[in-house]
C-alpha cells in the first residue's frame, strides 16, 4: 500500500509543471554551483600551491646568513583547501588564506576572501552546500506542503480511508514518494561531484575523502527526510494548503536565516573577544617576565651566562663552546611561545563557546545540525581552522628553535659571522597534513545527535499526531 | 473616495482578527528592534576598542621611558614603539555595519616597512562572520520583503477563494479600488513600522539630523514600495494562493539570493585580485634581501628618493638604523606597484558591482546603505590610504633624528604624529542608488497597474 501511495505521488509530483520548472531551475543551481566551486577551488588552490612552493624555495635558496637573519626572514604558511571543500565552502572565504611564520612572534592569517568580495558575499555564497541546505527545503515545502490538505479540499482523504488504509500508512507512502522526487533532484548533482572527485588523480586512492564525501551524502539525506517529514505533518494538521504553507515558509525563514544570525551574533554578544592589539600588549606584557633575548643586560641572560660558565667550567664567555645569545634566544623563544600559545588557546576557547551557543541550538533548529555537520565534513569548519594554525604554529616553532640551536653552536661571537647556503638546504619546509576524517567526527558528534533526534522525533511524534487526525 | 476609507478600516478590523498576522508584525518589529540593538552595541564595542588604543599607547611610551631613560637612538625608538591608525565609525555605522566587521578598525603600526603591517587581521570569529550581522539594514533589506509578501499574497485571491469576492464586487466598487484600498492599508503598515524602526535606530545611534536622514528614509521607502509593486503585479496575475505565495517567494530567492550569488561568481571570474599573497612574500624578500646588499648600494638608492637626507659619510659599521629603515622604505617601494593593483582590483570589482547592482534592487539598496553608513569598501580603502600618508609623516618625523643621529629625548615621545580617521558618507553613491531604484520602482509598479487595469478579474 505505502508502495502504491508513493508511487502515485511520486508520479503526479512529475506531471506538475511547477514542480518540473522548479526542480529543473534547482538542478541547474546545483550543477553550476559544484562546477563554479571545482574551479575556484582549483584556483585557489594551484595559487596558494605555487604560492608555497615558491616560499619553500626562496627559504632553501638564501644566500650566506647569519641563522637569526633566517629566523626573522621566516616564512609562509598556506592554508590548502581540502578535497571536499567545493561542495562547502564553510569558513574559508572568511579565513585568510596565509599566515608569515617568523620569530618572536605569531602573526594573523591574513588576506580572507570575504575581504575582496565587498558586500555581496554577505547575500551569500553560492555554493553545494548553500543550495543543499537553504534551496532544496523550500522545493521540499512546495512539493509537500498540500499532500493532506489538497486530498482534505477534494475530499479524496475520506475515501481513502474509508477503505481501511491508515492515516500513517498514507503518510508513509506521500513521504516516499516526494523522497523519491527530491532524490531525483539532488542525486545527478552529487553523482556529478562524486565523478569529479574520481577525475582527480590525487584523490583515487584516498578513502578518506570517499569516507566524507559518504557521510555527507548521508547526513543530508537525514536533513532532507526530516524536512519531507515536517512538511507532511503540517499539511496534514493544516485545514487550507495556504495556512501550511505559510507556517511552513515561516518556519523556513526562522529557522533558516533568522535564528543562525541572531544565535552567532548572541555567542559573540556574551563572550566578547578581546583585540589583537590587547592580546598584543597581554603577550608583550607576560613575555616581558621571561628572557629577554634582545637584550644582553637584562639580568636573566647574565644568570644564564654564569650558568653556562659554570657548566663548561670556564671563566669567559669567550671560551664557551657555545653561544649565550642563541641559547637566550632559544629561552626566550620557548617562553614567549608558551605565552602565545596561552593566548591563543583563550582565544579559541573563546570562539568556541560563541559556536558552542549555535551548536546547541542545532537541537531546535535542523538547518544549525546540518551546517557545522556538513562544514565539518568537507574540511572547512573551525576544528579544520584551529587544525591548521596549530600545525602551522608547530612548525615555526621547530624552524625558530632549530635556528636558535645553530646560533648557539657557532660559539662566541657568532654575531660576525654567517653560515654557509647549504645549511638552508637541510631544513625542512612547511607540509600541511590535513586531519582524518576520525578526527573530525570528534567534533561533529552534537550536531549529528541532533539531526538523528530530530529525524527520529519527527517520524515519532508527527505519525503519531498525523493518526490522530481526525478526518471529516 | 468615501469606500476606499471604508474598505481600509476593513482591512484594518480584519488584520486585528487575523492573529497570525498580527504576530508576525509584531515580530518583524521585534527582530528590526534587536537588529538596532546589535547595530549599536556593535559599533559602541568598536568605539570602546578604539577607545583602549590611546591607554595600550601610552602604556608603550612608559615602558620606553623606563627602558631608555637618557636620550636614546632613535632607531631604537622606532624599532620599539607602536602607535595606531585608527578607523572612527560615522554614527550611522549602527544602522548598517556593512563591512566594519571584516575589515579591522585599526592598524598597528611601527617605523618599519608598511606593506608588512597594512594587512593585518583583527581577532574575529570566522564562524560569526559566515553568519553576517544582523543590524538594522539586514532586517529592511531582507526581512521587509518577506513580510510584504506574508501580507499581500492573497490580496484577492483570499476573498476569490472564499467566495466573497462576486459579492464584494457586486457593490458599486472597481477592483482597481479594492485592490487600492488592500495595499494602501499595509502599505501604511509596513512603512509605518520601517519608520517607526529607522526612527528609533537614528535616536539610539544618535545620528546628525541632516539630509542623510531624508535619504536614508528615501531609500528604505522606495524599496518597500518596489516590493508592493511586486505585490501588485502577481496579484494582477489572478492565480491561486498558494500559487501567488510560490512566486513571490520565488521572486526574493531570485532578488536576494540567487542574483547577489551570482553576480559574486562573475565579479570574481571577471575582475581577479591577486591574493595579495604575492605582495608580502615579495616584500619579505626585498626588505630581508637589503641585509645582504652592500650598504652603499642600498644608501644610493635611498637617497634617490630623498636627496635631502644625502650624507658624505660611508657606513662602516656592521649595523646602523639609518641604513636598516632605509632599506625598509625600499621593501615598500619595490612592492608600490604590486599594492597599487590589490587595491585597484579591490576598487574594479566595487565598481562592477555599482553597475550591476540595477539587477537587484536588494543589493543596490544594501550597497547604498552601506556608502551611505560609510561602512563599506570604499571608506575602507579611504581608511588605508590614510594609513599610508601617517606611515609617511612618522617616517618624516624620525629621518631628521635618523640621519641627523639627534638623540631622541622624552620631551620628542609628544611631538609624534597622531592618526585620526573618520569615516565619512558616500553620499552620491547613495543618491545613484536611489535613483536605481527609483526606476526599477517605477517599472514594476507600472508593470502591475498597467496588468490589473487590462486583465478583467476572475471572481472564481
Amino acid at each position: 500500500m505505502i508502495q502504491s501511495i508513493a508511487q502515485k505521488e511520486f508520479v503526479s509530483t512529475l506531471r506538475d509543471r511547477r514542480f518540473v520548472v522548479l526542480s529543473v531551475l534547482l538542478l541547474a543551481l546545483l550543477l553550476a554551483a559544484t562546477l563554479v566551486g571545482r574551479a575556484s577551488y582549483r584556483t585557489l588552490q594551484q595559487e596558494r600551491m605555487v604560492a608555497q612552493q615558491t616560499v619553500n624555495d626562496q627559504f632553501h635558496h638564501q644566500p650566506n646568513r647569519h641563522p637569526h637573519r633566517v629566523a626573522h626572514y621566516g616564512s609562509f604558511a598556506f592554508r590548502p583547501r581540502s578535497g571536499l571543500s567545493f561542495l562547502d565552502a564553510g569558513l574559508d572565504s572568511f579565513t585568510g588564506a596565509s599566515v608569515y611564520l617568523e620569530a618572536h612572534q605569531q602573526n594573523s592569517v591574513n588576506f580572507s576572501q570575504a575581504q575582496q568580495s565587498g558586500s555581496l558575499i554577505r547575500f551569500g555564497e553560492l555554493t553545494v552546500a548553500f543550495v543543499l541546505q537553504v534551496l532544496v527545503p523550500l522545493l521540499i515545502i512546495f512539493l509537500c506542503f498540500s499532500a493532506f490538505t489538497e486530498e482534505h479540499e477534494t475530499g479524496t482523504l475520506k475515501l481513502l480511508v474509508s477503505q481501511g488504509v491508515p492515516l500513517r500508512r498514507v503518510a508513509w507512502g506521500k513521504i516516499a514518494g516526494y523522497g523519491r522526487a527530491v532524490v531525483l533532484v539532488v542525486g545527478p548533482a552529487l553523482a556529478l561531484a562524486a565523478w569529479l572527485l574520481f577525475g582527480e588523480e590525487t584523490f583515487v586512492h584516498n578513502a578518506d575523502v570517499w569516507v566524507r564525501l559518504a557521510l555527507f551524502v548521508v547526513s543530508y539525506a537525514v536533513y532532507f527526510f526530516l524536512w519531507i517529514v515536517g512538511a507532511v505533518v503540517v499539511s496534514a494538521r493544516q485545514r487550507h494548503g495556504r495556512s501550511a504553507l505559510v507556517l511552513l515558509l515561516g518556519c523556513w525563514m526562522l529557522g533558516c536565516i533568522i535564528l543562525p544570525k541572531a544565535t552567532a551574533n548572541l555567542g559573540a554578544t556574551l563572550f566578547p573577544t578581546v583585540t589583537k592589539a590587547q592580546m598584543d600588549a597581554d603577550v608583550h606584557e607576560a613575555a616581558q617576565k621571561g628572557i629577554n633575548g634582545h637584550d644582553p643586560q637584562d639580568q636573566r641572560t647574565a644568570a644564564l651566562k654564569a650558568n653556562l660558565l659554570k657548566q663548561y667550567g670556564v671563566d669567559s664567555e669567550e671560551k664557551l663552546p657555545v653561544s649565550v645569545g642563541g641559547l637566550a634566544m632559544a629561552e626566550s623563544e620557548a617562553y614567549t611561545s608558551k605565552v602565545y600559545q596561552q593566548h591563543f588557546a583563550d582565544l579559541t576557547g573563546t570562539y568556541e563557546r560563541q559556536n558552542a551557543i549555535s551548536n546547541w541550538v542545532g537541537l531546535l533548529n535542523p538547518y544549525q545540525a546540518i551546517r557545522p555537520l556538513s562544514m565539518g565534513l568537507a574540511g572547512s569548519d573551525f576544528a579544520h581552522y584551529v587544525h591548521f594554525q596549530q600545525a602551522a604554529e608547530d612548525y615555526r616553532y621547530q624552524l625558530v628553535q632549530r635556528l636558535n640551536g645553530l646560533q648557539a653552536s657557532m660559539g662566541y661571537g657568532d654575531k660576525e659571522r654567517k653560515l654557509d647556503a647549504a645549511t638552508w638546504q637541510a631544513i625542512p619546509t612547511f607540509a600541511y597534513q590535513a586531519p582524518p576524517v576520525g578526527w573530525a567526527l570528534g567534533y561533529l558528534l552534537l550536531p549529528a545527535l541532533a539531526l538523528l533526534l530530530w529525524a527520529v522525533g519527527l517520524s515519532w511524534l508527527g505519525l503519531k499526531v498525523i493518526d490522530k487526525t481526525p478526518v471529516v | 473616495m468615501k469606500i476606499f476609507w471604508i474598505l481600509v478600516q476593513y482591512e484594518w478590523r480584519h488584520f486585528r482578527a487575523a492573529k497570525g498576522l498580527v504576530v508576525l508584525t509584531g515580530l518583524v518589529l521585534l527582530v528590526g528592534l534587536y537588529g538596532i540593538y546589535y547595530g549599536t552595541t556593535e559599533i559602541n564595542r568598536q568605539r570602546q576598542h578604539l577607545a583602549e588604543l590611546p591607554t595600550l599607547a601610552r602604556h608603550n611610551v612608559e615602558e620606553l621611558k623606563a627602558k631608555f631613560p637618557e636620550p636614546e637612538d632613535a632607531g631604537n625608538i622606532g624599532y620599539y614603539h607602536t602607535t595606531f591608525a585608527v578607523h572612527h565609525p560615522l554614527p550611522w555605522a549602527s544602522l548598517s555595519l556593512g563591512q566594519r566587521d571584516v575589515n579591522p578598525s585599526y592598524v598597528k603600526l611601527r617605523l618599519l616597512g608598511l606593506q608588512g603591517q597594512l594587512y593585518a587581521a583583527e581577532n574575529v570569529n570566522p564562524t560569526k562572520m559566515l553568519s553576517g550581522n544582523f543590524d538594522l539594514a539586514f532586517v529592511l533589506v531582507y526581512l521587509f520583503p518577506l513580510l510584504i509578501i506574508a501580507l499581500c499574497f492573497n490580496l484577492l485571491s483570499s476573498e476569490r477563494e472564499q467566495g466573497i469576492l462576486p459579492l464584494l464586487l457586486a457593490q458599486p466598487v472597481s477592483a482597481g479600488v479594492v485592490v487600492g484600498a488592500k495595499l494602501t492599508f499595509r502599505l501604511g503598515l509596513v512603512l509605518g513600522l520601517a519608520w517607526l524602526l529607522s526612527a528609533v535606530a537614528m535616536g539610539w545611534a544618535q545620528v546628525p539630523l541632516d539630509a542623510r536622514v531624508g535619504l536614508w528614509l528615501a531609500l528604505v521607502t522606495l524599496y518597500c514600495l518596489f516590493w508592493f509593486g511586486v505585490a501588485l503585479v502577481v496579484t494582477a496575475w489572478q492565480r491561486p494562493s498558494a500559487f501567488n505565495a510560490v512566486a513571490m517567494v520565488g521572486l526574493w530567492l531570485l532578488l536576494l539570493v540567487l542574483v547577489p550569488g551570482l553576480l559574486n561568481v562573475y565579479v570574481a571570474a571577471k575582475r581577479p585580485v591577486p591574493q595579495g599573497i604575492e605582495l608580502t612574500v615579495k616584500q619579505r624578500e626585498e626588505i630581508h634581501g637589503g641585509w645582504d646588499k652592500p650598504k652603499a648600494e642600498t644608501m644610493n638608492r635611498f637617497f634617490a628618493l630623498y636627496p635631502q637626507w644625502r650624507d658624505t659619510t660611508t657606513i662602516k659599521e656592521r649595523f646602523v638604523w639609518r641604513w636598516y629603515y632605509a632599506f625598509q622604505h625600499l621593501g615598500d617601494q619595490s612592492v608600490q606597484p604590486l599594492a597599487a593593483a590589490y587595491t585597484s582590483g579591490l576598487r574594479q570589482r566595487y565598481e562592477l558591482v555599482e553597475q550591476l547592482n540595477w539587477l537587484s534592487p536588494a543589493v543596490n539598496v544594501q550597497t547604498s546603505l552601506n556608502a551611505l553608513a560609510g561602512s563599506d569598501l570604499p571608506t575602507h580603502l579611504a581608511f588605508q590610504q590614510s594609513v599610508v600618508r601617517y606611515h609617511d609623516a612618522l617616517r618624516a618625523y624620525y629621518y631628521p633624528f635618523l640621519f641627523n643621529k639627534t638623540p631622541f629625548t622624552h620631551a620628542d615621545y609628544a611631538g609624534e604624529p597622531i592618526h585620526t580617521f573618520t569615516s565619512t558618507s558616500e553620499t552620491p553613491t547613495a543618491v545613484q542608488g536611489l535613483w536605481k531604484l527609483l526606476i526599477s520602482t517605477i517599472v514594476v509598479g507600472s508593470i502591475g497597474w498597467w496588468l490589473l487595469r487590462a486583465r478583467p478579474v476572475a471572481l472564481r
